[in-house]
């Protein structure tokens, strides 16, 4: 009975149990878990070389060896394979392999006892931490290979301030020997200005348990004091529990002092700028000013927040708004450079002259404005009193042209008949005194004469004028833009609106001298006598006739005329129709005489109080 | 009262259902306190002006400011106004299907969009147009009317 509970435990005991016999060692008992370590089923009495299941040949050597000695052994860890199904790999089973030998009383060995213990989690668990301890080296290399190539100098501080670890490139850089005591030394090559800062820096973060990131000064090999980057990030064993901290050093010298050179520059640029007694603003790639000069402060009475992004408007006469905004909106959408001369508001309330430019900055940090108002205001009154002393010289040099012209044109006609009258009376007349015959002669002469001098004169206005100049393809609107930026002033008087369309008839051929004359009387009576009641508004339009004659228009909406009833010409050299405006009266008459003697002629229809209507047909039909 | 005005930049693109829903959220929430002004928003680009009472919309600005949904929040103006410019609560974006968007009371297309009203002093009126410009592009920008010759 207590044989078989015995055989009952063997059979199922977790470890292979088995019983080899006689020098042929066959097999005695085998209880399962043996029977799983064999791999196929065994019989009692085979012996273990004719069917040695799984048990590879050095083995069974052993076994023999063992059984021949006398002398027990284990192997540990030994792999014996389980054999798999064709094709594919044994999976490997790692046992502790005992061999006992069995002797009968004190004889000799007659067989042995085979015990195989299954350790394949525990050797596969052993092979995993070897393979992982090889990993842990090679990345272990591969973290001193880095840390000793990068350009930084790479430590290790535990939570006393204690350096653990410096990597080589400290001592390359402090030039200080390996055996230098890295503790005691560090401190004493951070510059003395640095130094209780860092000191402390690094402690207080030590303390708190958390990284740091500040700069400062390094004495290198060669005395020099260079910039450094201090970061290190702490090593949490428990959550706030840091134990080391590992950090680098960085060092950036070179980008401090370029930053310092270009804080430097940007500061004189900034008191150059400030020093400069023009308004001078920067704005953003929006078009929001972002920075004013001190001197836009000191000129506006304003402060930069009471200024705003887009304050400096207000500082502009309020009839100029509207536009200037414009101006700027359209110039932040295009890109293109603002430019416009504009009134802006002192302190005092006293408006000045300004010209305002802005260019747009585009580099790789994105566009910006730079812009100035430079203070023009003397200037621009000098200009507007030259400009107003020049326009009045030209209209006096002009009328007595005209004047001239007429008059040597109207004179004409008397001269020839008081040439023909005395011709009458040479005729008619005796002459007895030989005294008479040379005052006849000398009379004759001196006509000549006038007549001769009356045709030079005619002459020489003409081609000063440019009258008798030849003909050429003209642009309508360039000839009247030149026109009216001679009028400007008179335009922005009296703030006149002239729309021209010469989209008709773009061109004309003409002399060029001619149509300007013509074009700066229309224009200039236009404005002249216009309604006081309104602003002036000229539409000048030129067309082409049915029979295909070019022809202009020009139309106000001023004072008007009363035109004579007779199909008379309108216009006689002094005649002026409102006697309260300054000026000769001689200019409509030009502007007749010289359509007339291009073979044209001037059309007017007007009505008193809304405006007159001028057409010029530049050639009959 | 007062208004302000800023630009940030979305965190993430909007769709048409946020843009939607922050349409209603605004009108709704706007009509409560009696805020009303304009939103523009296009390509991640938010601008906004609001007008309403200083001790309404201060503490509404630094809520706005602190939306997670945008960041880069730059105010341009803060100033008292006379009077409102901006009476109806509207918004102006390029949705991806503008079919729906259309009947939507208070939206508009960007090229839709008047000028700013004339209650407005110039130099706000032209801060309007800049931010619109900077949001929308030169493309939405209103067209220039031709000047008079002079």
């Amino acid at each position: 009975m207590r044989e078989q509970q015995l055989q009952d435990i063997l059979q199922h005991m977790p470890a292979g149990v088995a019983t080899l016999q006689g020098p042929e060692l066959c097999y005695g008992f085998v209880n399962e878990a043996m029977h799983t370590v064999l791999g196929a089923p065994v019989r009692e009495g085979q012996p273990v070389a004719e069917h040695p299941g799984t048990i590879p040949a050095d083995l069974l050597e052993v076994m023999q060896q063992v059984f021949q000695s006398g002398r027990p052994y284990v192997a540990k860890a030994y792999c014996i394979p389980l054999p798999a199904a064709e094709g594919k790999k044994p999976t490997p089973r790692y046992f502790d392999v005992a061999l006992e030998p069995v002797r009968e009383g004190d004889g000799p060995v007659s067989g042995l006892l085979l015990f195989a213990v299954d350790v394949t989690a525990q050797e596969e668990a052993r092979q995993k931490a070897h393979h992982l301890s090889i990993e842990t080296r090679r990345l272990d290399t591969r973290l001193r290979v880095l840390t000793e190539t990068v350009p930084q100098i790479t430590f290790t501080v535990d939570a006393a301030g204690k350096y653990e670890y410096v990597s080589p490139q400290w001592y390359y850089f402090t030039g200080q020997p390996p055996t230098a005591d890295l503790n005691a030394i560090w401190p004493l090559l951070i510059h003395p200005d640095d130094r209780l800062r860092v000191l402390y820096q690094s402690d207080s973060a030590r303390a708190a348990g958390i990284g740091w990131s500040y700069e400062y000064r390094l004495r290198r090999h060669d005395g020099q004091y260079r910039w450094l980057l201090s970061r290190a990030l702490p090593e949490l064993h428990a959550p706030d529990q840091a134990v080391f901290w590992h950090g680098a050093l960085t060092e950036i010298h070179d980008q401090r002092e370029l930053a310092e050179a270009l804080r430097r520059g940007e500061a004189e640029l900034r008191f150059l700028a400030d020093s400069i007694p023009e308004l001078i603003w920067t704005a953003t790639a929006e078009g929001f000013i972002d920075y004013y000069n001190e001197y836009t402060a000191e000129y506006s009475g304003l402060t930069k927040e009471e200024l705003g992004p887009t304050g400096w408007i207000n500082l502009l006469d309020p009839s100029e708004q509207a536009g200037a905004a414009r101006r700027w909106v359209t110039s932040i959408a295009s890109g293109e450079p603002y430019e416009g001369l504009f009134r802006m508001r002192r302190h005092d309330g006293r408006y000045r002259w300004h010209i305002i430019r802005a260019r747009q900055l585009a580099d790789e940090r994105g566009p910006r404005w730079f812009g100035t108002c430079t203070d023009v205001d003397d200037q621009h009154r000098l200009r507007e009193v030259l400009q107003t002393q020049y326009d009045e010289l030209a209209r006096t040099n002009r009328d007595l042209d005209t004047f001239v012209y007429t008059a040597s044109h109207d004179l004409k006609q008397p001269v020839l008949n008081l040439r023909g009258l005395f011709e009458e009376l040479r005729r008619t007349a005796s002459f007895n005194d030989p005294e008479d015959k040379k005052i006849v002669g000398m009379v004759d002469e001196a006509l000549g004469q006038l007549d001769a001098t009356l045709l030079e004169l005619a002459a020489t206005v003409q081609d000063q004028r440019g009258l008798s100049a030849p003909v050429e393809t003209l642009d309508l609107r360039s000839v009247a833009d030149e026109v009216l930026l001679g009028l400007r002033v008179q335009v922005q008087e009296s703030e006149a609106v002239v729309d021209l369309d010469f989209s008709a008839a773009p061109t004309l051929t003409y002399g060029r001298a001619n149509l300007r004359s013509i074009l700066h009387n229309l224009f200039s009576n236009a404005l002249k006598f216009a309604d006081p009641e309104r602003p002036p508004h000229l539409q000048v339009r030129s067309a082409v006739t049915e029979t295909g004659q070019p022809v202009l228009t020009v139309q106000d909406n001023g004072l008007g005329m009363e035109l004579p009833g007779r199909p008379a010409p309108v216009f006689q050299p002094f005649a002026r129709q409102h006697p309260h405006i300054a000026g000769a009266g001689v200019g409509m008459y030009l502007v007749q005489r010289i359509i007339a003697s291009r073979g044209g002629h001037l059309d007017v229809t007007s009505k008193v109080g809304q405006g007159t209507t001028f057409t010029v047909h530049w050639f009959e039909n | 009262m007062i208004h302000i005005v800023y630009m940030s930049r979305a965190v993430r693109p909007l769709s048409d259902q946020d843009l939607q829903a922050l349409l209603d959220q605004c009108r709704r929430d706007n009509a409560a306190r009696n805020v009303t002004g304009v939103l523009f928003y296009s390509h991640g680009n938010i601008a906004q002006l609001i007008e309403g009472e200083k001790e309404v919309l201060e503490p509404l600005f630094d809520v706005i400011s602190r939306d997670g949904r945008h960041s880069n929040v730059v105010k341009l103006v803060d100033k008292p106004i006379t009077a409102r410019s901006f009476e109806d609560w509207s918004m102006a974006f390029h949705p991806l299907e503008p079919s729906g968007f259309e009947a939507l009371q208070g939206f508009l297309l960007p090229r839709h969009l008047p000028p700013p009203p004339s209650s407005l002093s110039i130099a706000d009126a032209m801060l309007v147009d800049l931010v619109r410009l900077a949001v929308f592009g030169a493309d939405a920008a209103p067209a220039e009317p031709e000047p008079a010759h002079a």
